[in-house]
């Protein structure tokens, strides 16, 4: 609760903006400071997505966790980057021209964002730890990870849900030590940070591809749902998850539609931590890289061995995580039913979909988000776009069908669940659909306004 | 001008134009409500957080759990953070929620770390249990008046 915790979340931040802006000039490069100013969210989060991948290794590894662990870890990433770039010839950024115009209404939107986050930090500075799951197991964790500088084995099997990946307890841990203390009043600031850094990253991505007035409405419409303004400071996964989701699934689709290997190389990074953050996270990659398969089916030659590459490189850095605790005898990652439970259990799909379309489209929670997700696909469908509105589609539905499934496999839940928001596992699921939309939606729209699936200004380099 | 209307209505580049029109008009507007909201409601929240004092902001979501605010302050100063100890839990809490017997060992353990949860502990934090169920050698360090003790076993 004090200024040097928020000066030590300060430059935990500004350290995983470095780290990130080192990944992305090996990936991509930049050609001016202002390109890179542009990229900057992006390149925060994927600071935040390979420090996450990469401390979870270290942890798995069973090396020490400490400040200079952290500290080392970013810097050989960001190194990595830099050999990289110095290895494919990047060229030196240079000043180059400022951002093109805003028109005053894609500006006034835009300022209602900054607002909007502005009075989110203010509730997020003093914010006690409410959150059941919260103080339960995710926070504990990332205590844990601090006393003990590893994954310590009473600890990780004892606390609830033991299985689930420690990417966010690492991440906080790494904010304890920056802040010097666990602060877990303080660290809510740190779940601000994601926020907006991943309005900044779809921004940034989109800011040369759809109308700015697109852009902001949407991100607008997104972040003011009431679900969000209410649980998105929690200092728990769900919706880190569900930043990271958005992003390997825009990165994607943009890679379907402009084909630049780094779009498909910082999906990877992102599909990889996705799968560390929760264990849905394995079914929300599977549902972006099916979409991607089918949208990619007329060039299947060129787009399959690709896609299924970087599919396996995002499984394997998430595989060290299972090894570890299988061997450390750690179940419950599973569905309870089993195989083959859900032909046993017939009489739970019906009401398990309906719970997750009553969730998907409470306008208490969500507005209308996505009804407009389906009109707007509908609407690129009709301007002749193809690419797109297919992925997002296949997304939307792969990812619908995927949480009916996991509602219809674990037994253990009443169906059809009507508990309260608070503790409904399936609000915390379509909350992932709900943030992708803010990514998706202004590109279905500016493709149904042009008639066609390429973005205006596709990204060069 | 007339032109440009009607163009909104061929199909289908224009059916396309008009939907993108008309998304974005009903987004931007419920956007704009529901941002006002927003406002409101984060401004209460920053206001509530910022009256709040410190213990009430430190046990947070803890506040429904362990009634009294003391007992785990004094295990917290007692305990050295190399010890272990355990909690146990009986009917016994004046003022305990539905919450505080089920959870108040999950709570402790968050609050106390890193001092490590024991089932043969000789640190006790015994909410509402019997206490003469731990013998003769339970030293009582905090005795709260809703029926918390915070102790140690002899040996």
């Amino acid at each position: 609760m004090t200024v040097r915790s928020l000066l030590g979340l300060a430059a935990l931040n500004l350290f995983a903006l470095a780290v990130g802006a080192g990944l992305l000039w090996g990936l991509r490069g930049w050609r001016s400071w202002w390109e890179l100013a542009r990229l900057a969210g992006l390149a925060y989060m994927l600071g935040i997505a390979g420090l996450g991948v990469a401390l979870t290794l270290v942890l798995v590894a069973g090396i020490p966790f400490s400040l200079a662990t952290i500290l080392l870890t970013g810097m050989a990433l960001a190194g990595a980057g830099a050999a990289v770039a110095h290895r494919l010839g990047r060229p030196r950024p240079v000043l180059g021209t400022g951002p093109r115009r805003v028109g005053l209404a894609g500006a006034a939107l835009a300022v209602l964002v900054v607002v909007y986050l502005e009075a989110l930090f203010r509730a997020a500075r003093l914010s006690g730890l409410y959150a059941f799951d919260a103080w339960s197991f995710w926070v504990p964790k990332a205590k844990a990870i601090y006393f003990f500088g590893g994954l310590d084995e009473q600890f990780f099997s004892e606390l609830p849900n033991a299985t689930y990946p420690p990417l966010v307890p690492t991440l906080e841990a790494s904010a304890f030590h920056f802040m010097g203390s666990p602060d877990v009043v303080t660290l809510h600031v740190q779940f601000w940070f994601f926020l907006a850094g991943f309005v900044a990253a779809v921004a940034g991505l989109l800011a040369t591809r759809v109308p700015p007035v697109l852009l902001w409405t949407f991100a607008l419409l997104a972040l003011v749902s009431p679900r969000v303004v209410g649980r998105t400071l929690e200092p728990q996964a769900d919706f880190t998850l569900d930043y990271l989701f958005a992003l390997a699934a825009l990165l994607v689709v943009l890679w379907l539609l402009e084909r630049r290997p780094w779009q498909l190389a910082g999906a990877t990074l992102f599909l990889g931590a996705v799968m560390l953050t929760k264990r849905e996270g394995q079914l929300l990659a599977a549902c972006v890289v099916a979409a991607a398969l089918v949208a990619s089916w007329r060039d299947w030659r060129t787009a399959w061995p690709r896609l299924g590459l970087a599919s396996a490189c995002a499984l394997a850095l998430a595989l060290p995580w299972r090894a570890w605790y299988v061997s450390h005898d750690l179940t419950g990652e599973f569905p309870s039913s089993g195989g083959t439970g859900l032909l046993e259990n017939l009489d739970r799909a019906w009401p398990s979909f309906q719970s997750v379309l009553t969730s998907a489209f409470s306008t208490d929670l969500w507005t209308v988000v996505l009804p407009l997700v389906i009109v707007a696909v509908v609407l690129a469908f009709i301007g002749g776009a193809r690419v797109l509105p297919v992925y997002a589609m296949l997304v939307y539905a792969f990812a619908l069908a995927g949480f009916t499934w996991g509602i219809w496999s674990f037994v253990e839940l009443e169906v059809p669940i009507e508990r309260d928001e608070a503790i409904n596992p399936v609000v915390r699921l379509s909350a992932s659909l709900i943030v992708l939309s803010a990514a998706l939606v202004p590109l279905l729209l500016d493709a149904a306004w042009r008639g066609a699936d390429p973005p205006r200004r596709p990204e060069a380099g | 001008m007339h032109g440009d209307f009607s163009s909104f209505l061929e199909w289908p580049h224009g059916i396309a134009r008009l939907g993108v029109v008309l998304c974005t008009t009903l987004a931007l507007g419920i956007g704009l409500v529901y941002f006002v909201k927003a406002m409101d409601r984060l401004g209460d929240t920053a206001r509530t957080n910022a009256a709040q004092n410190y213990d009430d902001r430190e046990f947070a979501g803890g506040n429904a759990v362990v009634v009294a605010n003391r007992p785990l302050y004094e295990a917290r100063a007692l305990i050295p953070e190399d010890e272990t100890y355990r909690v146990i839990a009986g009917p016994g809490v004046d003022g305990a929620t539905e919450l505080t017997a089920p959870f108040i060992d999950h709570y402790a353990r968050y609050f106390l770390m890193p001092r490590r949860p024991s089932p043969d502990a000789r640190w006790v934090i015994c909410y509402g249990c019997d206490q003469s169920e731990l013998g003769d050698g339970f030293e009582v360090f905090l005795e709260d008046e809703a029926g918390i003790f915070v102790g140690r076993l002899a040996g």
